[in-house]
């Protein structure tokens, strides 16, 4: 979530892809947090075409703040339905976290009525957490609602995605750490997110995951991540893009592997930060099957014939972008 | 006064045979914990305030898991004879149990009922509604879910779009000609098995004809191919007007295209239509020696 001024020299075109290509064939990756509904199927196909294979999509604020019960359960709905049907179509798993964010838990009165809806979503097939919650503005309210879904969280046996605050952030991450425990979750189900330097070393110490976001001028810049990596090695960190509607990059966690690799990160280290610590840390939700990630993919053929979608009648999976002709 | 020897039921066939046949299918393949559970959740099922439907419907698959049910050819028989047409043949376990789980449900009152189960539709994802629309064919009060079954086909997710056109009894019992016709038009357009639409020649229409004709000249004209089970739906309005349409397939450079006009046109009264059939000796033999039929195009088109 940020708010860049864009002028000419932004809009140039960065390091083109076939740079890096080379540093990350063959390697799998999982996002465990990237905002897809924000998303076209440019950035779908750039993503699978980059290794992406399984993805997580936290439920969030969606830009602006929502007025009803219906929009809210709309969205539930699409995470667990549309969006995940519409990833398949790309050969990418595609899970998601179910919470309220932090700064909608301040209209109190609709909150309430979030509450009430959150359990018929948090038990779903592929709801691999509660999250993303945890604190914005740190007011009280966020606080009520945070500690709410906590328990929600320790009820369902899920893991939870702690959304850490931009504003006083090192102070926010503490207070949500503190909390959290004190509400008797075990800090291996807690996903704490958009750490930075200032952040991690907490984070790991009081034995939590944590996670960095890499999302150009407002949070983590990749090449900071791989000194992070270099000096906390890759136990319990994980990267992920965090990619929405604000400028930001779908190919962030592929990238940031491709600049480790380059850098000197061993294979295995990199496979942990942008793979399995994830995957490991999601899959004590129990709806992770990593068989899966290769079973969406025959899935999508077999639907392709079947005929779906964001496939109209007859079309190919796949457009030839260098070509003029639209057919 | 009523007889006390008749029961009446408010569903279409033999429900409790069918939720037997079920529960037989599910105790050999459910581990006993698992079995337990739902035994716990259909004897909460139906106590006011209870939120048992909607935790168990959601929670199914973390519970039963998603295996395919094994099925035998007498399991599936009895299946179908209890109620017509009706089939669990690849069905996963999980999307079984919910559909057990919905025929648990009191039907005292008609209108609890209804409200009920149309909750699920608004939150449901996809495993769901595949759930909730194969147990379209099984819910009590039959005419209650033509409203959501003609939703359902607006649907853009291929399972779920399936679950309603394929291998489902209830839309061509159920659905007047607007949705009927719309279902068949959508299961073109995204090329699902026309063959395992249920009733699809029985709900064959002229309006469904006449826009199938229209479809295939779009198709025509933007050099796509055109459907071949397309013919199947005409066949029985060939007219002077579209008879052109159907000899452009005869000679199409698809082999199942001119199959299938061939075959529309030995169904055909109209006499220029059996005239352009015996142009092509070829097909017509193969006609009418049952070596060419609706069902064996199906399955080659089908790579069977």
């Amino acid at each position: 979530m940020c708010c860049h001024t864009i002028d000419e020299e932004s809009l140039q075109r960065g390091e083109k892809w076939p740079l890096y290509k080379e540093q990350i064939a063959g390697m799998q990756f999982f996002d465990p947090h990237v905002h897809m509904t924000s998303r076209t199927t440019d950035d779908y196909q750039a993503m699978a075409d980059a290794g992406v294979v399984a993805l997580i999509e936290p439920a969030f604020w969606l830009g602006q703040p929502r007025t009803g019960l219906d929009t809210f359960r709309d969205y539930y709905s699409s995470l667990i339905g549309w969006e995940r049907f519409r990833a398949s179509q790309f050969g990418i798993k595609h899970y998601c976290t179910i919470g309220l964010n932090s700064r909608e838990a301040n209209n109190e009165a609709l909150a309430e009525q979030v509450m009430e809806i959150l359990p018929l979503f948090v038990y779903k097939e592929g709801v691999v957490g509660v999250g993303e919650i945890g604190f914005d503005d740190q007011t009280a309210a966020e606080e009520k609602y945070y500690r709410l879904q906590l328990e929600l969280a320790k009820e369902a046996g899920l893991p939870v995605q702690i959304h850490t605050p931009h504003r006083d952030k090192k102070k926010g991450t503490t207070r949500s750490m503190d909390i959290a425990l004190e509400h008797g979750l075990d800090p291996r189900m807690v996903i704490v997110d958009h750490n930075n330097e200032e952040t991690v070393k907490e984070v790991l110490d009081r034995g939590f995951w944590a996670a960095f976001t890499i999302y150009p001028f407002t949070k983590m810049g990749n090449e900071r991540m791989v000194d992070v990596v270099k000096q906390y090695g890759p136990e319990r960190i994980m990267v992920n893009s965090a990619a929405d509607w604000g400028i930001s990059d779908p190919l962030a966690v592929p990238k940031t592997a491709a600049l480790m690799k380059e850098r000197g990160i061993s294979v295995e280290d990199i496979r942990l930060v942008t793979y399995q610590n994830a995957v490991t840390a999601f899959a004590q939700s129990g709806q992770i099957e990593e068989s899966d990630f290769s079973s969406v993919k025959s899935i999508d053929q077999s639907q392709k014939f079947a005929g779906n979608t964001v496939l109209r009648g007859g079309q190919a999976p796949r457009v030839d972008k260098d070509s003029v002709f639209i057919r | 006064m009523p007889s006390d020897h008749i029961i009446i039921t408010p569903y279409s066939y033999d429900q409790a045979e069918m939720v037997q046949q079920m529960k037989a299918l599910m105790q050999q393949q459910l581990m006993p914990n698992a079995w337990q559970w739902l035994q716990e959740k259909a004897a909460q099922l139906n106590i006011q305030g209870s939120n048992a439907l909607a935790v168990a419907f959601a929670a199914m698959p973390r519970k039963v898991g998603k295996a395919i049910v094994d099925i035998s050819a007498e399991s599936a028989a009895a299946f179908a004879a209890i109620r017509p047409h009706f089939t669990i043949n690849q069905w996963s376990i999980d999307r079984l149990c919910r559909v057990w789980l919905l025929l648990q449900l009191n039907t005292d009152d008609e209108a609890v009922y209804v409200r009920r189960i149309e909750t699920l539709f608004p939150a449901a994802e996809m495993n769901e509604l595949v759930a909730l629309y194969s147990a379209l064919p099984l819910l009590a009060y039959p005419e209650a879910w033509r409203g959501r079954c003609a939703e359902g086909i607006r649907s853009n997710i291929g399972p779920v779009l399936e679950a309603i056109i394929c291998n489902n009894p209830y839309p061509s019992e159920q659905l007047p000609d607007g949705a009927w016709n719309q279902l068949v038009l959508k299961a073109f357009f995204t090329e699902k098995r026309i063959d395992q639409i249920i009733g699809l020649d029985r709900r064959a229409n002229e309006s469904l004809a006449n826009t199938l004709i229209d479809f295939a000249r779009e198709r025509r004209a933007a050099a796509r191919e055109v459907p071949p089970m397309l013919w199947r739906c005409v066949a029985l309005f060939i007219n002077a007007e579209n008879l052109r349409d159907v000899e452009g397939a005869l000679y199409s450079t698809e082999t199942s295209e001119r199959a299938a006009a061939a075959l529309a046109l030995s169904q055909s009264s109209l006499p220029e239509a059996k005239a352009l059939l015996q142009k092509n000796s070829e097909l017509s033999t193969e006609i009418h020696s049952g070596a060419l039929s609706w069902k064996g195009l199906a399955a080659r088109m089908a790579g069977e």
